[in-house]
């Protein structure tokens, strides 16, 4: 299989004993409870687990957004926490493209200067800015919406905006919060596309998202429960096959449902 | 190259824009300060150019002697704009005059008495005006010019007076005055020259000649109970490069007159300005500190208006941040906001400034002065309000959490 050949490329993400506290005292809670956990060059992780399992608190870490950690991270062989706050812009600007899970458009800029936003902090002419947007908007089937503002479009076009400022910069690492949670799947399948396209082409993509289905893009699959990897695919030693595996949360009729429709796509497909 | 700050100038344009009435208000504060401090500078630039340009304008070789040593400034010096000291007695003497006179490369010297008194004509209308007892050379130190008749004269009898056109226009109703007769103390004295009208109330004779009577120096003498007070003497020198070497010689005949005592002084160029501008200095430092206050107060607003624009836009530095900006890239672009408030308003400030100096000039005997230092300070004083009152919220914002800002819902 092609993931596993891409297993032994260089790690790109070392997470050890990670820990994530919010609060303190008796309000004291670990979001993220002690992860290990190696991201190679190329590889499409998905992360699924219930609600309130520390996906996204697991995104802002990777993200370089949220520095307050117990714990190891190296990016790219670099201790994270050695970096200075301008390095770490710099590689938030350079290397990583974020797609957040509430859009996270500018409500004031409209869609292409929106798009343009992360080549401004990398230094990009306004000229070449606004060619390399309009070019990943075209991609994205909006070219037409280019001089739109956010409140002008769809919950779908909105997120399809938000898609393309992630990818403007051409990022190697891509960190995306349920980047098909508000779409239809005539639209989650462009999207998905396109980040499979990605994947192809060597990049990293980390990808959170509560739809199995999404799951068949991705190279391996990790399941978080209470700030904890529950499963992975990619571990030797979890058993790969998902029967065994204890349900997530507390709907195994709702999962039995979605297996089900999973079933019927794939016999579709 | 980071081509980042014409982005950020691009994006204040537009955030400015987008709360046009919010960013207009925040610029008048600034504006009005900045106006007022534009408009003292340029009227009080102005009336000080005024006395110095006419010492240029006589080709630089005027100096003036007057009693009293150069003092500091003092509130009473201010008092006692603009003619010299009118009741104290004068350290000057005739024979200083005389001393002078016979200086190397002094050409022309008129001592000056102020007197003021009353002038009235046959028909009985009186006017109170400055009465100068002088001689023949002040015509040429004074650069006066007679438009009828002639200038006082030795040969004629001493009560012959010369009238400024104002002043007869004010006693006669014309300036057709020769050879009428005016009362002045008590005494006659038949008008034998009308001078030319000069518009120039502040020179360094501290006297309006328009306005005023010329009469002889013993006439002066007689009318002020017979003691002659010299309260300035002009001294012109042959070319403008001798006049240096004879304010020495001057200073020395003179010091020997008065037996080493520096109870006078020698004055040329901007130094006869400087009581005037003194004065003026004294006017604009006092009116600049209230624009001043203006301009903190307005600072004080835009800070505020920051802060609330930081505010509002929390969520905008979290997105900003997430997508790779650098805390310095979030202060640059909130301190370039408001330095585009301030100077913004700065600007508006100094062409308002100009046009209000203009209107009240138009009351005034001069024009409000044109220089690149007031210009300077306009942009300058706006620059240095805009960082003072913008660092602040700049900061704040760039030290806001992205994790958090992108947590606040707008």
């Amino acid at each position: 299989m092609a993931n596993i050949k891409r297993a032994k490329t260089e790690p790109v993400i070392v997470l050890r004993d990670l820990k994530k506290r919010f609060g303190i005292g008796d309000a004291e809670h670990y979001a993220i409870n002690g992860i290990d956990l190696t991201i190679r060059k190329g590889e499409f992780i998905a992360i699924m687990g219930p609600s309130g399992c520390g996906k996204t608190t697991l995104l802002n870490i990777l993200g370089l957004l949220d520095s307050k950690i117990e714990g190891e991270y190296d990016l790219e062989d670099r201790p994270v926490a050695s970096l200075s706050a301008g390095r770490q812009a710099r590689i938030r600007s350079q290397q990583i493209g974020f797609i957040f899970q509430s859009f996270n458009l500018v409500s004031r800029l409209n869609v292409i200067d929106n798009v343009a936003l992360p080549l401004v902090y990398k230094g990009t002419t306004r000229l070449n800015r606004e060619k390399q947007a309009s070019a990943i908007l075209h991609n994205f089937h909006l070219g037409e919406r280019e001089y739109y503002m956010p409140y002008q479009l769809s919950g779908g076009q909105t997120q399809r905006v938000a898609i393309a400022r992630a990818l403007v910069n051409n990022p190697s690492i891509i960190l995306a919060d349920e980047p098909t949670g508000n779409l239809d799947s005539q639209s989650s399948h462009i999207i998905m596309e396109e980040l499979s396209d990605l994947h192809k082409r060597g990049n990293t993509i980390i990808m959170v998202t509560h739809n199995p289905r999404l799951t068949t893009y991705a190279s391996r699959v990790i399941t978080m429960l209470d700030g904890k990897i529950d499963t992975d695919t990619a571990a030797p030693n979890r058993k790969k096959d998902t029967e065994d595996k204890k349900p997530l949360g507390k709907t195994p009729k709702k999962r039995r449902k979605t297996k089900a429709k999973e079933a019927q796509e794939e016999v579709s497909l | 190259m980071r081509f980042l700050f014409i982005n950020h100038i691009q994006n204040a344009k537009q955030s400015l824009r987008s709360n046009r009435m919010r960013s207009n208000l925040t610029m008048l504060g600034i504006t009005i300060g900045v106006a007022s401090i534009t408009t003292i500078l340029a009227l009080s630039g102005g009336a000080s150019k005024i006395v110095s340009n006419q010492v240029d304008a006589l080709g630089g070789n005027i100096a003036v002697i007057r009693p009293g040593a150069q003092t500091e400034t003092t509130l009473q010096d201010l008092s006692q704009f603009p003619a010299p000291q009118h009741f104290a007695a004068s350290t000057l003497t005739i024979n200083d005059v005389n001393t002078v006179k016979v200086i190397d490369h002094v050409s022309a010297v008129a001592p000056m008495m102020v007197l003021s008194g009353a002038v009235k004509a046959d028909s009985g209308s009186s006017v109170n005006t400055a009465i100068v007892a002088s001689t023949p050379a002040l015509e040429e130190t004074g650069n006066l010019k007679v438009q009828d008749g002639q200038f006082l004269d030795d040969k004629l009898s001493p009560y012959t007076a010369v009238i400024g056109p104002q002043l007869s226009v004010d006693v006669f109703g014309t300036e057709n005055s020769i050879g009428k007769t005016v009362t002045i103390k008590g005494q006659l004295f038949t008008i034998i020259g009308v001078l030319k009208r000069q518009n120039n109330p502040i020179n360094y004779n501290g006297v309006d000649f328009d306005e005023s009577v010329i009469i002889s120096q013993a006439a002066g003498q007689a009318l002020n109970q017979g003691s002659l007070q010299i309260q300035q003497i002009d001294v012109q020198s042959d070319t403008v490069g001798n006049l240096n070497q004879a304010i020495v010689d001057i200073n020395k005949a003179i010091l020997k007159n008065h037996t080493g005592e520096a109870d006078f002084s020698v004055l040329s160029g901007d130094q006869i300005a400087q009581p005037t501008n003194r004065l003026f200095a004294a006017i604009a430092g006092t009116t600049t500190a209230i624009a001043a206050i203006s301009l903190l107060v307005g600072g004080i607003g835009i800070m505020n208006i920051m802060l609330v624009s930081v505010a509002e836009r929390t969520r905008e530095i979290g997105i900003r941040k997430a997508l790779g900006a650098s805390n310095q890239d979030i202060v640059t672009q909130f301190l370039i906001e408001s330095l585009a408030l301030s100077i913004g308003g700065g600007i508006g400030g100094y062409v308002i400034g100009y046009l209000v100096a203009f209107g009240i000039s138009s009351f005034l005997p001069f024009f409000p002065v044109f220089t690149w230092e007031i210009g300077l300070v306009a942009i300058g004083v706006s620059l240095f309000i805009g960082t003072l009152f913008g660092i602040y919220p700049a900061i704040r914002a760039s030290r806001k959490d992205p994790i958090d800002a992108l947590r606040q819902y707008d």
